[in-house]
């Protein structure tokens, strides 16, 4: 009996959100296969790359991402050099210093950063907060009104302050909303329906569903993925048709395999080879399983990424 | 003059107002002349929103007026006189515009007029989050200054943004009362026209935050009934200009509360003498919920203390229902009937009562609320638990009406006496059923008469028709079932469909939780489903149930049934109380629960059968359960029922004995039927247990096979 290729192409599909405007804007999701089963129907969109900055500069950053900027003082020069890097789609803005626990920047100060970097790029950007749900609502608020026109992602609005960045990001000054849930399908649904209910257009929204880095528990994080884009495809849940943007930099770039020096772990091997792995590893796993974007920090990383998606989609 | 009628006069005094304003600025200025607010992107706001048709221009805002006059129909019905307030409300809006003819600046602090756009954004984030919980308007002069600075502060001390229209705001000037945006208290201006300036926000509201589309009108006016949180208060005396800009109010869906005695519509226009039951009058009748964030004790509150254990040396009084009458109660009333945050204490005070003393006291929580259904009470009582552990140096056990109550010395001395027993309640009873309680009180008795009659006349009997409810609870007598996915997290294909006779295998989710979970959190993990297209009665499988449990699973399970263990049965997650499992020698099930560390008849432990039956996946011929399903007259019903049941560790079965008994007397008439159930002291292996199966005669041994 021959064989006959059956198509999986679905008729139902991920929505198409746009991220920043004019010629460098970017579009994520769009598809109606599984993640990168472009032998079933193209895939228009590739899965993009965006590259992590944070407000502490490189004050936190390793060597090997340091040798990277070397010559950039300022925060925006420190953006532009980000931007210019090979395979960046759009670029990250953490507010990390913002955590009330930690260096506790007031919002001020933090909005004032965004505006010099956002002046200093004209590539999309993705606002991410301090993990503070309390003040991640007043700094969120502040950059969505701070960024204005630029069609930003805001990432991300969370169960517990899904009101204030949904009405202030989604509604007050239309930016991209980031529903980010942890790990669990429901969750995931249950943001994305009282976002909706809020007012903000299912359009405009993308979803964190949460990550680890590889080998950290990282399976829950793949089946999440697996079964939301099974849900959004197969059942047709418009519920689960956003795409999905996930944040890898900020959880590999912490993990032992990272960040152990080779005067500690000599069996290892090189600190930055370890580092760009766990990285790629990560990201290419959660694009495989149903991320529409990730979000990398190492040039390396990002160029291989990148480069890796130009093939495959 | 009927209310219609004053609703028209004051329609047509404003229109006649408005058509010599705008004839004479044609006049001295000509119909080129452009006009606009400042610093807004939607032209005239009202306007353009109700039309959809922006006015650039003197000569359009006369056309504008033309369009205007088409609303004012004159027949005397609810509707012509919303309209005829609407109308009133956009001539107000053309002759506040005059105002701003050639960027002049008419208010001057401390009055504002019009709102710039991105005061709306910044207002609109926080009313849309409930942080704002509502917008007062407080229009014309209180009666005095005094009581008009005091209902000001009392709504600033809610969080609700106050604007002020005409005489309050110069008492607020006279008595120095600090007002402006940054303190949420906005004059708007002294002319009743100004009043537009609130209005033009919440339209603005609707089209930045609701996307509602210019023009349309009833799209606008229903957001601004759901969405948008207003209410007017309008001092006496009202004039014909007022009471129509009032319909206007009424139509956008914001009642109006005034102490001028007038006419009364339910609900809309609202009679309150008493001026300082404004507020209270105000947030019922515009059903606004503040926020509880703080709990008025003297001590901490926090999960920290749940655990707390008070030693009796170091406790100053203790309150235990084994010994004297207590209890604990939660009544559903009409709204009428509560007085929100009452707090009464009817018996002396815990300073009254001698250190080291056994005391009685019962706490009635009164409860009212549009969704608030008797079924919720002992979901409630249940975490009052919870609640009053939590309090620094407070030990609670039990509940109903045989709880433990102590206070610890140090707690005492803080200044913790009756009453903030009452504040702990409120507080936590309002902020986490928000969803179904509007207003709460709440009475502490400790007169040990008063807590005799509270628990034998108004307690017990509520407490036996509650339990009479739960029992005639069956799977037949209601309508919907719920599902239950809190476990999915880990067991991502498990769905619990919880009915009243089959409770959550993790035995903490009844068909009455669910059904609260459902009511309390619409998003939440339990979720409606309906039972209107049966399959298979015997088996318990329904259309509805299939579809729901596909959806639920998302597409993981096909069908299950709720009554058998073999064909199609229930999936489990991992959290069950109870296993369920065939032993075919004889013909009947084992249940282990969890607790139960040895081995059963059937050659597995539990956390053997655990691991054959958990992680959402149709394993025939086991089940996982919840301990109360044991009694169930549904439990394995397709297989036979309860009489399949040979095996259960001791102590399982003495907890369900007697509920067992009589189920198996009312199926099959058999009298103590627990004693032919074998346990661990009499049997762990197939042959002893078929031996003393034989020897009671057990049913199980001549039914049909089940496989």
């Amino acid at each position: 009996m021959p064989f006959t290729p059956k198509s999986g192409k679905f008729n139902a599909s991920i929505n198409t959100v746009e991220i920043g405007t004019g010629d460098k804007a970017v579009k994520i999701g769009g598809e109606n296969v599984f993640p990168l089963y472009s032998f079933d129907a193209p895939i228009e969109n590739a899965p993009k790359v965006g590259i992590e900055i944070t407000d502490f500069g490189m004050e936190h950053e390793l060597e090997c991402i340091k040798k990277y900027y070397e010559g950039c003082t300022t925060l925006a020069e420190i953006a532009a050099k980000a931007a210019s890097m090979e395979g960046v789609d759009f670029l990250s803005f953490r507010m990390e210093g913002g955590d009330p626990n930690g260096a506790n920047k007031s919002t001020e100060e933090l909005i004032g950063e965004l505006k010099e970097i956002a002046a200093a790029v004209d590539l999309p950007l993705v606002v991410c907060g301090c993990k503070n749900a309390e003040k991640d609502a007043e700094l969120f608020n502040a950059a969505a009104a701070a960024l204005e026109g630029k069609n930003a992602v805001i990432l991300s609005a969370k169960e517990e302050n899904y009101k204030t960045v949904g009405a202030a990001a989604g509604l007050a000054y239309k930016q991209v909303v980031g529903a980010e849930s942890a790990v669990d399908i429901n969750l995931a649904k249950q943001l994305n329906v009282l976002l909706s209910q809020l007012g903000v257009d299912k359009k405009s929204i993308v979803m964190n569903v949460g990550t680890a880095a590889a080998g950290y528990g990282f399976e829950y994080v793949i089946s999440t993925m697996d079964r939301v884009k099974a849900a959004a495809l197969q059942q047709g849940d418009v519920n689960l048709q956003m795409p999905i943007i996930t944040p890898v930099a900020s959880e590999t770039w912490g993990v032992k395999e990272a960040m152990s020096s080779e005067a500690d772990s000599p069996e290892w091997g090189s600190q930055e080879e370890r580092g760009i792995d766990m990285e790629i590893e990560t990201a290419m796993a959660v694009i495989a399983a149903g991320s529409n974007a990730v979000i990398l920090k190492h040039p390396e990383s990002i160029k291989t990424i990148s480069g890796l998606m130009k093939e495959l989609v | 003059m009927t209310l219609f009628d004053v609703v028209f006069s004051g329609n047509d005094t404003v229109y006649g107002l408005t058509e010599g304003a705008i004839d004479a600025a044609i006049e001295k200025h000509g119909a080129d002349k452009a006009i606009a607010f400042p610093d807004t992107a939607y032209s005239l706001p009202c306007y353009y929103a109700v039309t959809g048709t922006k006015v650039a221009t003197l000569g359009q805002l006369k056309e504008a007026l033309g369009v205007v006059k088409t609303l004012m129909t004159r027949e005397p019905r609810l509707n012509d006189a919303f309209m005829s307030g609407i109308a009133t409300a956009l001539c107000a809006e053309f002759i506040e515009v005059l105002k701003y003819i050639d960027g002049a600046l008419p208010y001057e602090a401390p009055c504002y007029g019009h709102l710039a756009d991105a005061v709306i954004r910044e207002l609109g984030v926080p009313l849309v989050t409930g942080d704002i919980p509502g917008v007062a308007v407080i229009l014309g002069s209180a009666p005095t200054a005094q009581e008009g600075v005091d209902l000001v502060k009392s709504y600033q001390a809610q969080g609700i943004l106050v604007t002020l229209v005409g005489g309050i705001i110069d008492q607020c000037e006279e008595l120095g009362y600090k007002t402006g945006a940054n303190v949420r208290v906005i004059p708007l201006g002294k002319d009743v026209t100004s009043v537009i300036h609130v209005v033009s926000v919440a339209v603005r509201a609707a089209l930045i935050f609701g996307n509602i589309q210019p023009g349309d009108a009833a799209g606008l006016m229903k957001y601004t009934m759901e969405r948008v949180p207003a209410f007017v208060n309008a001092f006496a005396p009202l004039d014909p200009v007022i009471v129509a800009c009032g319909a206007g109010a009424i139509a956008l869906g914001f009642p109006v509360v005034t102490n001028e005695e007038t006419f009364r519509v339910p609900k809309s226009l609202i009679v309150q003498k008493d001026v300082s039951k404004f507020n209270a009058t105000s947030l019922e009748a515009r059903d606004i919920k503040i926020k509880i964030t703080h709990i008025d004790i003297p001590v901490a509150f926090a999960s920290a203390f749940e655990g707390e254990i008070i030693r009796r040396g170091d406790m100053q009084v203790e309150f235990d229902g084994s010994r004297v009458d207590c209890c604990e109660l939660v009544m559903t009333k009409e709204a009428s009937e509560i007085e929100d945050h009452k707090i009464t204490l009817i018996g002396p005070d815990i300073d009254e009562m001698p250190v080291g003393s056994k005391q009685s006291i019962c706490y009635v929580v009164e409860v009212a609320g549009k969704s608030m259904q008797s079924d919720f009470e002992p979901v409630f009582e249940r975490k009052f638990h919870s609640y009053l552990n939590c309090v620094e140096g407070m030990m609670h056990t039990g509940q109903r009406d045989m709880i433990r109550i102590r206070i610890s010395k140090d707690t005492y001395e803080a200044g913790f006496r009756a009453k903030h027993i009452g504040e702990v309640l409120y507080a936590k009873v309002k902020s986490e059923f928000a969803a179904v309680v509007d207003k709460c009180q709440v009475t502490v008795y400790t007169d040990p008469a008063e807590c005799t009659r509270i628990r034998h006349e108004v307690a017990m009997p509520l407490f036996d028709k509650r339990d009479e409810r739960l029992t005639t609870l069956t799977d037949e007598g209601v309508d919907v079932y719920y599902s239950c996915i809190m476990c999915q997290a880990f067991s991502p294909s498990h769905v619990c469909v919880v009915t009243p006779e089959r409770l959550g295998l993790c035995g903490a989710v009844s068909w009455l939780d669910a059904k609260a979970t459902n009511e309390l959190d619409p998003q939440g993990p339990c979720q409606i489903i309906t039972k209107e297209r049966p399959i298979d009665e015997r088996i318990g499988e329904y259309e509805d149930v299939n579809e729901a449990v596909q959806r639920f699973s998302q597409g993981a399970l096909e069908d299950v049934s709720l009554y058998s263990i073999i064909e199609k049965p229930m999936t489990s997650c991992g959290c069950f109380e109870c296993i369920c499992g065939i032993e075919p020698l004889s013909n009947g099930v084992c249940i282990a629960n969890r607790e139960y560390a040895g081995m059963t008849p059937i050659g597995m432990t539990f956390s053997e059968l655990a691991s054959m039956t958990g992680g959402g996946v149709q394993t025939p011929g086991f089940m996982g359960h919840g301990k109360h399903f044991i009694a169930s007259k549904k439990f394995m019903k397709a297989e036979g029922g309860v009489a399949r049941i040979v095996w259960m560790p001791k102590e399982l079965k003495d907890q369900v004995a007697e509920r067992l008994n009589e189920t198996a007397k009312e199926l099959y008439g058999i009298e103590n039927f627990a004693d032919m159930i074998a346990d661990e002291t009499i049997a762990e292996d197939p042959e002893t247990l078929l031996a003393y199966l034989e020897e009671k005669g057990h049913p199980a041994l001549s039914m049909e096979p089940m496989m």
